[in-house]
């Protein structure tokens, strides 16, 4: 009789866990380097953000005499028409773009994935109310929305970033739905239903928890998108208010007046404009790829 | 053979002479007729009613279709009781020393409508303004009324006279009236419709007005000045934006830069088009901080002087205004001023002195009323939401946290600036004032007296008044400009509304525009433009 050959199902005392991320890590920058250097360009700016105050060179608010001055010296990438440095007033921006777009992000997605569970578990009238006005808010395009937005509240951080949650909202709404169709027609919805399990716990510990990995990734290019807006309304003078150092008021009718003379005044924050939009969208594509089980094959 | 050496010298002074007449129609062309000029003012105006706004936005676009009973010389920079000229009045007389102005006007005028103009519409416009209680009609907004305070009465003896009879002697009653807010209405179109139309007798008349985009005139066939205007129209083309601005300058779409522009702006211009031509000049508009006498702290002198102090005016002129300024008092500083501070009791004013000193001061003061590190006042500096107010917001705030002030910006818009600061509900502000009329009487009631529309400090001083009142009397002007001045320096101390600096104009047009004026204490006074022509 032929004796089948043991497994050896032993299980290591410790599991390499250190060991496991790191191979998924490399595994992720192999198969997505261009998430990579996406996640590398937000990691950059995380660090800018929560250190600024340690890698800024000046007070980014303070005025002084050396106005207009060249990138070099003691202003590493000059000075503007106040005489602020610009590098430091680039450092501390990186905290406004950062928290204006996270935190936007955050409640919008939040607010509008809560709609969006409700809109897809409920069905019915509830559904076909909502998405008529979730039609009305993607109806606008993102910027004007926004734009109406803050000039009805004023221009304030706390007020930016309403506006911009506001148009997340909508996408939010329409994603975790369309996962929530799906997901509350899986068979362990049935039997939980069945069992009497009640509709909050169904919603909300059996079906909500499956619609993440299409919500981050959602979430994640929102970012970008987020801190575009920001910028696009500080430029415009409705985002977060002088003197404090934003983006895309740096780029805003000052620097436009004195781009010719100084052309570092568009340059720099223009740079960290794209390049923090760039890296949120190369991250968002990647973790698409990762998490969309239709893309993870190809 | 007789030699020809004498001849030569007179040979010479002849060729000489014949260069001389070739070359003089060159240097002193005759002026053009025709053609049509653009230009871009500073905004769009509310409506082409300058009695009732207070922006030069609508002079600008107003005053072409107006005239008043006198006028300043387009031609002289500066402006004072000795450049003024007759437009609808032939000529003045000022009879009962100095308590009655007799205008006599002239009668070859016709209003664009085509009907007459007499002396009703004289007294109609100037009782309305003062709001006479039998006026015929009535201004909605009437910012100026402050102006007309000292006329007792306006009568009209016949079709060609108009007397303004004062409750006191005043002066300077003859200079508010040349200017820019001082045209006058036809008696016969209702003052609404001033909103959008414009019936005049000035030397363009309205052709079309969009509002927000542009107010087009044509040429007055019937003006009373013969041979004016030189144009055949001016079109005023709103361009909100600077940068697109300095683009339709460059390529020709403009044929003058609109208002408002700085020095960067006018060197921008012209480092794409060098053949453009730049003119500086003083503006009579100051940078003002506004600190609101109606809201504690604020009423405590201690305070309002650290303000002050914190403020360097030195660090103002290098950065927000990028040497474009003058500094003085509550009147523009000579030379192109008339009635300002001299420049070595400027140099004593606040905030003139040693900045770290002054700042020291300014803590100590501060720390005087109660406010240390530990418990900081905290303001909300208010401004304007247009980038000429807010960088120079944005400086203040810097410089008030420089010396402990907790300070935060707000902006505000445009459309709601001005009721805010006439309802003082604000406690801090950075503010820009132009100046109607270099004249005590139009700056200080205007801005300073008790209880004015236009006081947005709040600021109010028995003293203060009466000293107003009695240089408004004065007829010896030496006597006059002492008084003046001191009313000027008792304003500084009381850090009434401090003065930051006079900023500079920069007028940029291309060489074919000849006759465009520019004052150098006034930007309110020269929009008439009927001796503007084009070179082309």
């Amino acid at each position: 009789m032929a004796t089948i050959p043991a497994f050896d199902l032993a299980i290591p005392e410790t599991l390499p866990v250190a060991r496991t991320r790191r191979a998924a890590f490399g595994r992720f920058v192999r198969k997505n380097p261009l998430g990579a250097v996406g996640g590398l360009l937000m990691l950059l700016l995380i660090f800018a953000a929560l250190g600024a105050d340690v890698l800024a060179t000046h007070n980014p608010v303070r005025t002084s005499t050396h106005v207009l001055v060249a990138p070099g010296g003691d202003f590493w990438l000059g000075t503007d028409n106040l005489g602020r440095d610009l590098y430091s007033r680039v450092v501390h921006g990186s905290r406004i773009s950062l928290a204006v777009g996270l935190a936007s992000t955050l409640v919008g997605g939040v607010l509008g994935g809560l709609l969006g569970l409700l809109s897809g578990y409920v069905g019915g009238r509830t559904d076909l109310l909502l998405q008529r006005v979730m039609d009305v808010m993607q109806a606008l395009p993102i910027l004007v929305l926004a734009l109406v937005l803050a000039a009805a509240l004023g221009p304030s951080l706390t007020n930016t970033i309403a506006a911009i949650s506001v148009v997340i909202v909508p996408r939010a709404a329409r994603v975790v739905r369309a996962s929530v169709l799906s997901i509350r027609e899986f068979v362990y919805v049935e039997s939980a239903r069945a069992l009497g399990v009640g509709h909050a716990r169904v919603a909300l510990r059996h079906i909500l928890p499956n619609t993440f990995g299409p919500f981050i990734v959602l979430l994640t290019a929102q970012l970008g998108g987020a801190i575009l807006v920001e910028a696009a309304l500080s430029f415009l003078g409705l985002g977060v208010p002088e003197p404090y150092p934003s983006w895309g008021r740096m780029l805003s009718i000052a620097a436009a007046e004195y781009a010719q003379k100084a052309p570092w005044l568009v340059i720099y924050p223009g740079l960290a404009i794209s390049l923090a939009v760039f890296g949120t969208n190369l991250l968002g594509d990647a973790l698409r790829d990762s998490l969309d089980p239709r893309l993870r094959g190809s | 053979m007789p030699s020809t050496r004498p001849l030569r010298p007179f040979l010479f002074t002849s060729l000489l002479l014949a260069l001389v007449v070739a070359v003089a129609p060159v240097t002193a062309q005759a002026p053009k007729t025709g053609g049509v000029l653009v230009t871009s003012p500073l905004s769009a105006t509310p409506s082409l009613s300058p009695h009732e706004e207070s922006t030069i936005a609508t002079v600008q676009q107003a005053s072409p279709c107006f005239n008043n009973l006198v006028y300043y010389d387009p031609a002289r920079k500066q402006e004072s009781v000795d450049t003024i000229i007759p437009e609808l009045a032939e000529k003045w007389s000022w009879q009962d020393n100095y308590r009655n102005l007799v205008f006599f006007l002239r009668k070859d005028v016709k209003w664009h409508d085509g009907k007459p103009f007499t002396s009703q519409d004289v007294k109609y416009t100037f009782d309305m303004v003062r709001g006479a209680p039998d006026a015929k009609a009535r201004l909605k907004v009437n910012p100026r009324k402050l102006w007309y305070e000292a006329v007792e009465a306006i009568e009209a003896p016949d079709p060609y006279t108009v007397v303004f009879r004062l409750k006191h002697p005043q002066p300077s009653l003859l200079l508010m009236l040349a200017s820019g807010y001082s045209p006058v209405y036809p008696a016969h179109v209702p003052v609404a419709e001033f909103k959008n139309k414009c019936v005049g007798t000035g030397p363009f008349k309205l052709k079309d007005n969009k509002p927000g985009e542009l107010v087009e005139y044509v040429r007055n066939p019937d003006y009373f000045v013969k041979g004016r205007p030189y144009l055949d129209g001016i079109k005023f083309v709103i361009i909100r934006d600077r940068s697109t601005q300095i683009a339709a300058l460059q390529s020709g779409q403009l044929d003058v830069a609109g208002s408002g522009w700085n020095k960067t702006n006018a060197e921008n211009a012209r480092s794409g088009a060098p053949k453009l031509i730049i003119g500086e000049a003083d503006s009579n508009v100051n940078d003002n901080v506004l600190i609101n006498f109606k809201k504690a702290p604020f009423n405590d002198v201690r305070i309002r002087r650290a303000i002050n102090l914190a403020l360097d005016r030195k660090a103002y002129l290098i950065g927000p205004r990028q040497g474009a300024a003058t500094f003085g008092g509550a009147l523009l500083p000579r030379p192109a001023g008339v009635w300002g501070l001299t420049a070595p009791e400027v140099a004593k004013l606040p905030g003139m002195g040693d900045a770290k000193k002054q700042k020291a001061e300014a803590k100590k003061l501060l720390a005087e009323a109660g406010f240390t590190a530990s418990n900081p006042l905290k303001i909300v500096v208010a401004t304007r939401a247009l980038a000429i107010y807010v960088d120079t917001a944005s400086w203040m705030v810097d410089q008030l946290e420089q010396v402990g002030v907790q300070a935060t910006l707000e902006q505000i818009e445009t459309g709601v600036w001005h009721p805010k600061m006439t309802r003082l509900e604000y406690q801090v502000a950075l503010n820009l004032t132009g100046v109607g009329v270099d004249d005590p009487d139009a700056q200080l009631f205007e801005n300073y007296h008790c209880g004015s529309q236009r006081n947005f400090s709040g600021y109010c001083s028995e003293e203060i008044d009466r000293l107003m009142a009695q240089q408004s009397q004065t007829l010896d002007r030496a006597k006059r400009l002492a008084l003046v001045n001191e009313i000027d320096r008792k304003l500084q101390a009381d850090g009434a509304r401090p003065i930051l600096g006079w900023g500079k104009q920069y007028e940029v047009h291309w060489p074919h525009v000849k006759g465009w004026a520019v004052h150098e204490n006034s930007i309110y006074n020269v929009g008439r433009r009927q001796d503007v022509w084009l070179d082309k």
